[in-house]
């Protein structure tokens, strides 16, 4: 194994954490188990970085097994870096009948043709979504396998999800992506976040969603908390109304795990008392920033708390309305 | 103007209402609980309320208000000023020793020191007492409670030779002004 390999294998060691190390390497399945079972896997870690080069060279194993793990171990684990969301549009007939191989080697096809020196792995998950594993080369250097591209699409959605990719390589992606789906070209849908599985369902509706309906009070069989009959509460309707619009606006349960939403302005400076910034033509540039570990959830509670004033502004039941969170504001609307 | 009335309906036997109005509706409903729990001589009824005035359609079924607790949570300015807002729909009978300010994390050191002192001279303004709880551990909101209750039984005619009047003028907030503070001895 030269230099490169054994630094990569370093490298994702060192990240993969010391719990979920040994299932990884069971998973991996190109160590035998006799080898599996020689590991201590109560040593620290830079031993077992030690023992398991060793391992791997006795084995005979190359860059293209390694990746593996590394892919075995961002499947289980998809929630770090920053994944952002894009949207194919304009399908062609033949795009919902895509499937897996054809997929598979169009993609290849397509992307050794713009550029020679690129490393693709694919591989199917078992909820139906395809992870593409792309380390970018040029002309003259070899894959670098430490800043891989991680794209994931599920067939027959017009959603693809992207970590890792930098603006150089991004069209060359595009463009591979959109002929191997069939579709007429790719846009940015402005949603982004650290957790994969979060946007997946906003853009993808699979959260608990509540409807507007004509009589929201639940059917009498669901178990009411028992309530103390000597506390009463004067605006329970209007808890109750609240509640219903936030749920409406954001949904209901477990929320995805959003982290920001962004909000550039580029509106004209409206205040009275501030006459110099009021008279200038040109529009005020400023950037609202709304940040939390769960942001839907904390937009929730503040509208159900009556902190937020309902009905729920369409500058924040966007974000759930229309699967984005960065949003670009002018004079004329959002 | 719908304004609270203080002797607009006839007493049970027994009872005594209390309501408590919060803007954030958290620990009222902490309070309420211990309030009721606390109590077992007299029949107790807590009413929460974010802020007067009261809605219309319960004026039916809502019994005589004793004591009118306003929460105030020293963090939030929101907090004083829908207090001092809702102040507006109580009619004045209710000054005469029915009205309690209840104010949380006073000691909390984020917290403007000039809030509490507006507080302090509202409350000394409207001749009301002003009570300060922790609203975070289990032993202070029994001790909230536990005063509360002290001076709801009072107000609601149910301690024999005091009324909320006299207990009132005993436990009102004051305010010591400039003159006495400059001249120590």
């Amino acid at each position: 194994m030269d230099d490169s390999t054994k630094r990569i294998l370093q490298r994702l060691i060192r990240r993969i954490p010391s719990q979920m190390l040994q299932t990884m390497l069971g998973k991996w399945a190109h160590l035998s188990r006799e080898d599996l079972h020689s590991l201590d896997f109560t040593q620290p870690k830079w031993v077992l970085t030690e023992q398991l080069l060793a391992l791997c060279e006795e084995n005979g194993l190359r860059v293209k097994h390694i990746t593996e793990l590394e892919m075995i171990y961002i499947i289980e684990n998809p929630n770090q870096g920053m994944w952002h969301g894009f949207q194919l549009l304009d399908a062609e007939e033949d795009a919902p009948s895509i499937e897996l191989t054809q997929f598979k080697k169009q993609f290849k096809a397509n992307l050794t043709e713009l550029i020679s020196n690129v490393s693709i792995k694919i591989k199917k998950h078992t909820d139906e979504a395809i992870w593409i594993r792309v380390a970018w080369g040029d002309n003259f250097t070899k894959p670098n396998h430490l800043k891989p591209t991680y794209v994931v699409h599920h067939l027959q959605t017009p959603y693809v999800f992207v970590t890792g990719l930098t603006s150089k390589y991004k069209p060359l992606l595009n463009q591979a992506l959109v002929l191997a789906t069939r579709y007429g070209s790719m846009k940015d849908a402005h949603l982004s976040g650290r957790n994969l599985t979060a946007i997946r369902d906003l853009l993808m509706r699979q959260y608990q969603q509540v409807f507007p309906t004509k009589n929201p009070k639940p059917l009498q069989e669901k178990n009411p908390v028992p309530r103390n009959p000597n506390i009463e509460k004067e605006h329970a309707e209007n808890t109750e109304n609240r509640l219903q619009m936030a749920c409406e606006a954001f949904g209901d349960g477990t929320l995805p795990q959003l982290q920001k939403a962004v909000y550039k302005l580029e509106t004209k400076f409206r205040d009275n008392s501030n006459k110099t910034l009021t008279d200038r033509e040109e529009p005020f540039r400023g950037v609202v920033e709304f940040a939390s570990t769960n942001l839907l959830e904390s937009l929730r509670h503040c509208v159900s708390s009556g902190m937020a004033s309902t009905p729920v502004t369409p500058l924040l039941s966007s974000i759930t309305q229309k699967g984005r969170n960065y949003f670009v504001i002018t004079d004329k609307g959002v | 103007m719908s304004l609270l009335k203080p002797f607009s309906r006839l007493t049970g036997l027994n009872t005594a209402n209390i309501l408590l109005v919060e803007n954030e509706e958290q620990f009222q409903q902490k309070l309420a609980d211990t309030v009721v729990l606390q109590e077992k001589t007299v029949n107790v009824n807590v009413r929460l309320a974010r802020s007067l005035p009261l809605p219309m359609e319960n004026e039916e079924s809502r019994p005589r208000i004793d004591l009118v607790v306003f929460i105030i949570h020293l963090t939030s300015e929101l907090s004083f000023q829908s207090a001092e807002t809702s102040l507006k729909y109580l009619d004045p009978g209710y000054f005469q020793g029915k009205v309690c300010f209840l104010v949380t994390s006073a000691r909390n050191v984020s917290v403007p020191p000039e809030r509490l002192v507006s507080v302090r001279t509202l409350a000394a303004s409207l001749h009301c007492p002003l009570l300060c709880a922790e609203d975070q551990t289990t032993e202070g909101v029994t001790t909230a409670a536990h005063r509360l209750l002290a001076i709801l039984k009072v107000a609601a005619g149910l301690v024999p030779m005091a009324t909320s009047l006299y207990l009132s003028t005993l436990t009102r907030c004051t305010v010591p002004s400039d003159i006495d503070q400059q001249n120590f001895e």
